[in-house]
């Protein structure tokens, strides 16, 4: 029983990260259709936003000494940044492009943004500790889980109510649903269209940054290349989910962390190598049953 | 639509331009050329750049002391970019500037390019400090060393000294299957496990160093029905420290047996109060090496660089150079051929960290003299040294 | 082929120009380049093939896939089983079955056996992944990359696993590397101008009006997919003799996104693209590793820091992409009509790699 629970929370706490990546692919691919490849750069830029630019191999730590209720708003605030920076730098240059020239060019985005870090802070990993207390474990029902496993979960339930609260309930919301669901006519009715984008871009900067905590506080370092695993499965996850609805995304996010963890749990020794050909076989028999993903909208019909 | 035109003609323009940059300096006659092809910049230069410091530091002590063969040693560099293809292009360009010994990046992929034009030009090849068996004979060719000691050697290094010493008899090994050092340090458990009496191996899991968590490998261990005495953990940076701090907060109290890729104090504030946890290292960068020459050798590190040694990868760099040089003196020659037989003739020649033997069928070290690091409420600290009773057999090494 | 000799006339052009131009690359590279500078060409020619292979499949289908990089994974390890001699392979790659173990075949005979090897491969996974359409089809591709690189980087018994596998004789030289980059183009050409090309590219422009006309959507896709692997696992065949080794992660998402930015940059719809991407960008990496190595001026050597590089090509690339969205071709052929482009039946670039869901 312990053990079942052990499991379960180690997928919900992995598939939460991957449902907060996911979350933030889907937020901008809703409204622009623009599969944002920096995404996991933006991840690891806010994490080195907390370190003074240094190639020393000891970290100089800035920010990360800030208390959390500071140091949380201006990380927030550093992922909205860069990623309201992208879109009005970059991005916005692309708005009746191919999806695959957007592609490419958030790519190379990426690409600059590694390169940079690299060239500030080097590839030797820098270790940051934040808030140590999150290590320890807590007792749940006979099964101890580290208490950060607990926070990352709550974290995304929160973000998860937020967010639908937002969309639901305010007329920002209202805008960004109205533009995923389809673009132009929400124009012609008066939804500012670089307002909309920009507002999306703010929200999933910020979601890079809440993972770049997570990431940061559970490993305890930071690495130029910490991001890209999350936003590969979060990619993936948004497309079973159904590219454009947002829950879909959340659903496949958990899904793929679920799967990742038990079959890290169930397969034997010598096949538990091979867990990523596992995870990835079962994205495409899912994708060959669900083209449209498992929770595609109606809008996402072809139309002719 | 001109445009479309000029644009080929200014590429011919620009390729014809661009070879003509290309053409290699003759060196001066009372010098020999030692050239790194190694990484400036991406991702290994974090680990290239200390350890070709240390070279420069024994380069710079030859040259003080009145050379090799009454010549200056020359350096000249070119970037590999961390990128293989460029490894073979960094390679034949400092061949070409006449290098008479290459000196190749850190790791075994990326500097095996550079090696192997080395190798096809008849030059005495080194990789800094690779540490699979490949770096070298099996991987290069007869021309080519390592100046490092095998990962498996730390593998069997630590689980013999945790039987002897701790009185380890559950081991848990714990595989991150990302490269082939952390397969190569399990590989030397492996090997070893069998030899120590009444050992037992409890347990084996495997993960990826680039893993979001390994909750479930932590799961695994704690649903055994006692915590292992020793969890042999073979990985490396950037993934060790996460999954470290997990095993730790996850209240796991075994020792954790390392390689020495997890050496140094730079992250060790990432988990915090650390304690049992123990690293083979070939010299000790905490300044008490009971060797005084090596506290010395990281005074001058410091004074030359400006920061302390990160961890002991920063010695292998200078005992390359030390024994190469020790060779071309005794052979009288910068010659492949003599320079080669006279490696393979050292045997445990001493150097600053720790001795070394090369022999007919091995260009690395199969044995070798560790220091144990034990690392209590995280401080690291020297509490032993330990050299494996047996060597590892090349034929075991070579077929993993 | 069911209308030659127009078509071909109309068009054969296109591939002598590109051939031509990189004859004459590759004599210039031989004549007055460095052996590294000579690398670097041949690095350019099998780029050249795995871009080339890229767009007869992402070109011709409108699909955007990010598998391909996985064929070449398959050539160069083929080949590496195939030439590698038999004394080593029997100590590293024990797994392999005996009587591949026992055979050494020269370059000439390995490589196209690597390009079939690819090949059948992608007709297997290729009628399953075929069915699929728009981004579906793209994560599935990208779901067959990490299973074959999960695969070859862990099957230690037969690919060595992570490390590196060596001994496969360096016998690449600029010449057949341009000998490669030429059959590439041929191959794709050959395909683009073929009733299964003219059809698929119908079906990529106007899905509904093709599938009307009778066009077996998935069976052409698959026809584009196998040939592109056939020509990227030839790609990875002579990548496997130019470096002389093969490791797992040289065939991952680097290569990837390498390699379809280089498309792009060209123009995905267009073999004249696929070729000027690679070249442009292969001449700017070369252009700005001579800066950082530095230039002379007056005495004094002024470089650029180690790795601006990467920066640099990254920032060109979103330049490019600003201003010539549809790449530097603005997918269009080079031909001697209209010198140097020609508008072949040119389609505005349709939104068909991620189909608009709305």
């Amino acid at each position: 029983m312990t053990a079942v629970l052990q499991i379960v929370f180690d997928a919900l706490s992995l598939g939460s990260l991957y449902a907060l990546g996911a979350l933030g692919i889907a937020a901008v691919f809703g409204v622009m259709r623009l599969v944002n490849f920096a995404h996991g750069d933006f991840i690891a830029f806010c994490v080195f936003a907390m370190l003074l630019p240094s190639v020393d191999a000891t970290a100089i730590v800035f920010a990360g000494q800030l208390p959390f209720y500071l140091l949380i708003p201006l990380l927030l605030l550093v992922g909205a940044g860069l990623s309201m920076l992208s879109e009005v730098i970059v991005f916005r240059r692309f708005r009746n492009a191919n999806p695959a020239t957007m592609m490419i060019a958030s790519f190379a985005l990426g690409f600059v943004i590694r390169h940079l870090l690299l060239l500030l802070y080097s590839s030797r990993p820098k270790s940051i500790t934040l808030w140590p207390s999150l290590g320890l474990p807590v007792e749940f029902l006979g099964a101890h889980i580290p208490m950060l496993q607990v926070v990352t979960i709550i974290i995304t339930l929160v973000v998860l109510a937020v967010l639908v609260l937002f969309l639901k309930h305010t007329r920002y919301g209202l805008e960004m649903r109205a533009a995923a669901e389809n673009f132009t006519m929400a124009r012609m009715l008066g939804v500012r269209a670089n307002g909309v984008i920009l507002l999306a871009f703010a929200i999933s900067g910020m979601l890079a940054a809440a993972i770049g905590l997570i990431l940061a506080t559970n490993s305890g370092t930071a690495d130029i290349g910490m991001g890209a695993n999350v936003m590969l499965i979060a990619f993936i996850a948004t497309v079973i989910g159904g590219l454009g609805s947002v829950p879909g995304a959340v659903a496949a996010g958990f899904l793929i962390g679920a799967a990742s963890v038990v079959f890290q749990a169930t397969l034997p020794h010598d096949a538990r190598v091979f867990r990523d050909a596992f995870v990835y076989g079962a994205v495409i028999v899912v994708l060959l049953v669900r083209p449209q993903g498992l929770f595609a909208p109606k809008s996402a019909k072809q139309r002719v | 639509m001109r445009f479309d035109r000029i644009r080929f003609d200014r590429i011919l323009g620009i390729l014809a331009g661009a070879a003509t940059l290309w053409f290699a300096p003759a060196h001066a006659a009372d010098e020999i050329v030692v050239g790194f092809a190694t990484a400036a910049s991406g991702f290994m230069q974090a680990y290239d750049k200390p350890a070709q410091d240390a070279a420069l530091i024994r380069i710079d002590e030859i040259n003080k002391a009145g050379g090799l063969l009454g010549k200056k040693i020359k350096p000249v560099f070119a970037d590999t970019k961390t990128d293989q293809a460029e490894g073979a292009k960094a390679g034949l360009a400092v061949l070409d500037q006449g290098a008479e010994l290459v000196i190749v990046s850190c790791d075994y992929d990326f500097g095996a390019p550079a090696a192997l034009q080395a190798q096809a030009a008849g030059k005495v090849s080194f990789f800094l400090c690779a540490e699979s068996i490949k770096a070298g004979i099996p991987g290069v060719g007869p021309s080519s060393f390592s100046a490092s000691v095998l990962a498996a050697v730390q593998g069997a290094t630590m689980s013999e000294w945790a039987y002897n010493k701790k009185n380890a008899r559950t081991f848990y090994r714990l595989l991150d299957s990302w490269t082939v050092y952390n397969k190569g340090i399990c590989d030397g458990f492996d090997w070893q496990m069998p030899h120590l009496k009444d050992a037992k191996l409890v347990g084996s899991d495997t993960f990826k160093n680039d893993d979001a968590s390994i909750a479930s490998q932590i799961t695994r261990i704690k649903s055994l029905p006692k915590e292992p005495d020793a969890i042999m953990l073979c990985t490396m940076m950037p993934g060790a420290v996460s999954a470290i701090k997990q095993i730790r907060a996850a209240g796991i109290k075994s020792m954790i047996l390392n390689g020495s890729g997890v050496d140094g104090s730079y992250w060790l504030n990432a988990v915090p109060d650390l304690s049992n946890f123990y690293v083979p290292v070939q010299g000790s960068v905490y300044g008490d090496d009971p060797n005084p020459k090596v506290n010395e050798f990281n005074k001058k590190y410091k004074d030359v660089t400006g920061g302390d040694p990160s961890s002991q990868y920063v010695y292998p760099g200078y005992v390359l150079i030390d024994v190469w040089a020790k060779a071309v003196e005794r052979a009288k020659t910068t010659d492949a051929a003599g320079v080669v037989a006279e490696l393979e003739k050292m045997n445990n020649e001493p150097t600053l960290f720790g001795p070394r033997t090369f022999t007919k069928d091995l260009h690395h070290q199969n044995q070798g003299r560790y220091l144990i690091v034990d690392t209590e409420a995280g401080k690291p600290k020297v509490v032993d040294q330990w050299t494996i009773s047996e060597k590892i057999p090349v034929d075991y090494l070579v077929s993993k | 082929m069911s209308r030659p000799p127009s078509v071909i006339r109309q068009t054969i052009v296109t591939p002598i120009i590109l051939i031509v131009v990189l004859l004459a690359m590759a004599a210039l590279s031989y004549q007055f380049g460095s052996r590294a500078f000579n690398r670097t060409a041949i690095e350019m020619f099998i780029n050249i093939m795995v871009v080339v292979g890229l767009y007869a499949f992402v070109g011709n289908s409108g699909l955007l896939s990010f598998g391909h990089i996985s064929f070449m994974c398959l050539g160069a390890y083929m080949t590496a089983w195939l030439t590698i001699p038999p004394v080593m392979k029997s100590i590293t790659l024990k797994g392999l079955p005996a009587w591949l173990l026992h055979t050494q075949l020269p370059m000439w005979v390995a490589t196209p056996i690597s390009g079939v090897f690819a090949a059948l491969f992608a007709l297997i996974v290729g009628r399953i992944i075929m069915r699929l359409s728009g981004i579906a089809a793209s994560i599935a591709t990208f779901g067959l990359l990490g299973v074959v690189n999960n695969v070859y980087s862990n099957w230690d018994s037969v690919t060595g696993g992570q490390g590196s596998i060596v001994g496969i004789p360096p016998t690449m030289n600029v010449w057949i590397g341009w000998l490669g980059a030429a059959v590439a183009i041929v191959t794709a050409y050959l395909y683009s101008i073929s009733r299964s090309g003219l059809a698929l590219r119908a079906a990529r422009d106007e899905e509904v009006a093709a599938r009307a006309s009778g066009v077996d959507i998935v069976r052409e896709r698959l026809v584009a997919f196998v040939v592109s692997a056939f020509i990227i696992g030839l790609a990875g065949a002579f990548y496997a003799h130019f470096l002389s080794i093969v490791n797992p992660g040289s065939f991952y998402l680097r290569t990837t996104f390498i390699t379809l930015s280089m498309l792009v940059v060209g123009g995905m719809y267009s073999l004249s693209g696929a070729v000027a991407g690679v070249v442009a960008i292969s001449v700017l990496i070369e252009l700005f590793r001579d800066l950082e190595k530095g230039v002379s001026v007056g005495g004094l050597t002024v470089g650029l820091p180690n790795g601006a590089q990467e920066i640099a090509i990254g920032i060109i690339t979103i330049v490019i992409l600003i201003y010539l969205p549809s790449g530097l071709t603005r997918n269009r052929e080079f031909s001697w009509r209209n010198w140097p482009l020609q508008r072949r039946r040119l389609v505005p670039p349709v939104q068909t790699a991620l189909k608009e869901t709305n």
